[in-house]
């Protein structure tokens, strides 16, 4: 057989790949497993059961939380996708014009950026216009969703970019030269040609959102707590279980998105 | 003869009094430092099948783009049809082009591809079906209609992109090396048809090729490229039997070149002295003046086996044989005359079969040529 070396075994690479799979995967299927447990304590076996589900489903503060955050996460991961693909049009498509590599630095900058620096320097941002001329008035929902928008729109547009790069510029070129005014053509060329790209950069700025504890903390404000804020706060009391049924829940959204992306680009490549 | 009949006779290039359909008028093309096109003027006429040729970086693509209007040239201007479209945008321009890539939208079907163009005029849906059809026919790939692009076969796309850039009737049609990705078969046929589309449609056609088979093929007429420049416009036989310089004669086939000096200069022909001491009696586009450096040019099949060998023979050589490559129909000679000096290449028709050949390898022979099949150049 071809590709196998005769004498040598193959377990040392199985081991491995389950080692990998362990350390990356257990913790998860733990978290899972005991959001079905009895017992209140977190690390105790005492027999199967949903009622932390139906617990959850009774706390106000939890859900109010969840839904302000899916709330950010939308509103951020839309408006990064607008932002991020009008940066990466003008990196691919506009050649070297002045100041490229300065916009080029400053735009993927966030991503390596401190968060507890961006979480900061936005608090004190928010501060001083306040001050200035009034908006944004107190801290909340939109001052969340600006901070958001910030670091998010960086990873679109990396994103975007490399999708962007690999698409055929004649195809823009043949458009054009059928009778397409420039509009015309990114309507009805590149923007069916890089929606895989925005959908896969909106789920991932939507991601980036949910999971973000750092920066949130810094810019919220009174009545204003996202779910990372409240599952760290809760968990500094003592983890409950319904924290566990929340993660799995979570996990279960995760994982259906995480699908319906793969199969929306496994559909796009085959018809390009 | 009448006015009429003496016209008919007249290629349009040949006629003063015709007006150029496409008139490129000392267009220069700068990328930073670098000209792409430089100061280039050309007349291509209504209905030509016009070829560019050159290797790659002469400049020939950056032409068809500012014909395409996807490049705005930096001096010069740009007439289609009388029409001054030099600052014209491509979305604007009488004029389609056919990609080197194809550039087929892969997110459409052949028909989509196809009807794209129409739709961006506002054409009404019963002419534009009707027009689609007809233009799927026209290519004989209607059954393809309902596929997308990634189910076709590189011939097959090659259609699609034919009949995408013909469905909007254009009064000139740019095809950028239309045959380069297809296979050396299918290349074959294909010009054929191109050749017979663009006859039916009498659409004004130019095209891109650095293969000069192709060009040689499907043109009325070739333009020689090289850094930016035209350096010979013409029709393929003019091109091949009288190229007007070196460049043009090395570009275009295979060439023996003896460079010499005139000794005598009389109305279309001169006497050369080459370097290797024989004298040559040849074609020369003008006179010269006697001691002018030149090259005379002689094509492999133009050079025949000598019978009467002369020491003093003019367009005579005699050397050995050093190499034999056998084609098939043809064998090509390579003959050592000095060992200093380029081989001497001979092509010869196998009218016998290979095994009863008289010419074999190291054996001494005489060639020569008559004075009206090879051409003085100057550089």
């Amino acid at each position: 057989m071809s590709g196998r070396h005769p004498g040598r075994s193959r377990w040392p690479l199985w081991t491995l790949l389950a080692f990998g799979y362990a350390f990356l995967y257990v913790p998860i299927l733990l978290l899972i497993l005991y959001s079905f447990n009895e017992s209140r304590l977190v690390t105790v076996w005492s027999g199967f059961s949903l009622k932390w589900y139906g617990e959850l489903l009774h706390n106000r503060q939890l859900l109010d939380a969840a839904w302000l955050s899916v709330r950010i996460a939308a509103v951020n991961a839309t408006v990064a996708v607008v932002l991020g693909t009008l940066a990466a049009n003008a990196l691919v498509r506009h050649g070297r014009f002045r100041g490229r590599t300065g916009f080029e630095l400053l735009l993927t900058a966030p991503l390596v950026m401190p968060d507890v620096l961006i979480g900061l320097s936005m608090l004190l941002l928010f501060v001083a216009m306040q001050q200035g001329f009034g908006w944004p008035a107190g801290r909340g929902f939109t001052t969340i969703a600006i901070a958001h928008i910030t670091f998010s729109t960086a990873y679109v547009a990396v994103v975007v970019r490399s999708r962007l790069a690999q698409m055929d510029a004649s195809l823009e070129e043949a458009a054009m030269d059928l009778g397409a005014r420039p509009l015309s053509v990114y309507a009805q060329i590149t923007l069916p040609l890089i929606a895989p790209a925005l959908l896969s950069g909106w789920l991932l700025a939507f991601t980036l959102s949910l999971d973000d504890l750092v920066i949130a903390s810094f810019v919220s404000g009174p009545g204003s707590t996202t779910l990372p804020m409240v599952v760290y706060s809760s968990v500094r009391m003592g983890v409950s279980p319904q924290i566990n049924a929340l993660a799995t829940l979570i996990v279960a959204l995760v994982a259906f998105a995480v699908v319906i992306a793969g199969l929306s680009m496994r559909q796009s490549q085959r018809s390009s | 003869m009448n006015a009429a009949a003496e016209r008919r006779l007249l290629e349009p290039w040949q006629d003063p009094k015709a007006a150029p359909f496409v008139r490129i008028e000392r267009l220069t093309k700068q990328f930073g430092d670098l000209y792409a096109v430089d100061d280039l003027s050309l007349d291509i006429f209504q209905g030509e099948f016009f070829s560019l040729l050159g290797s790659s970086g002469c400049g020939k693509s950056t032409l068809l783009r500012m014909l395409a209007g996807l490049e705005y040239p930096t001096s010069g201007r740009l007439y289609i049809d009388g029409v001054d479209v030099t600052e014209v945008p491509p979305y604007a321009r009488p004029v389609n082009m056919m990609f080197q890539s194809y550039a087929l939208f892969p997110h459409m079907t052949v028909e989509q591809n196809v009807e794209f163009g129409l739709r961006q005029e506002r054409m009404p849906r019963a002419e534009r079906a009707e027009r689609v059809s007809e233009m799927l026919e026209l290519l004989r790939i209607a059954p393809l209609r309902k596929r997308k692009p990634d189910q076709l076969s590189g011939g097959q796309r090659q259609r699609v992109a034919l009949a995408r850039s013909l469905a909007k009737h254009p009064k000139l049609l740019l095809l950028d090396e239309p045959l380069g990705a297809l296979d050396k078969r299918l290349r074959e046929n294909t010009q054929f048809e191109l050749v017979n589309l663009q006859e039916r449609l009498g659409i004004t056609f130019v095209t891109v090729t650095h293969d000069q088979e192709e060009a040689m093929t499907m043109s009325t007429r070739i333009a020689i490229m090289d850094a930016g420049q035209i350096m010979q416009v013409d029709t393929p036989t003019a091109i091949y039997e009288f190229p007007s310089c070196r460049f043009v004669a090395e570009f275009i086939g295979s060439v023996n070149l003896f460079e010499g000096k005139v000794v005598e200069s009389s109305g279309d022909e001169v006497l050369v002295e080459s370097r290797i001491g024989r004298s040559m009696r040849v074609r020369a586009f003008h006179p010269y003046a006697l001691g002018t450096p030149v090259t005379v040019a002689v094509r492999p099949e133009k050079v025949r086996l000598c019978l009467d060998y002369r020491e003093d023979g003019v367009n005579q050589l005699r050397g050995v044989v050093e190499d034999i490559a056998y084609l098939g129909d043809v064998s090509i000679y390579r003959i050592r005359i000095d060992a200093a000096l380029p081989r001497v290449q001979m092509t010869l028709t196998n009218i016998q079969p290979r095994t009863e050949q008289a010419l074999t390898w190291d054996q001494e022979v005489a060639i020569e040529w008559s004075p009206n099949s090879a051409m003085a150049l100057s550089e």
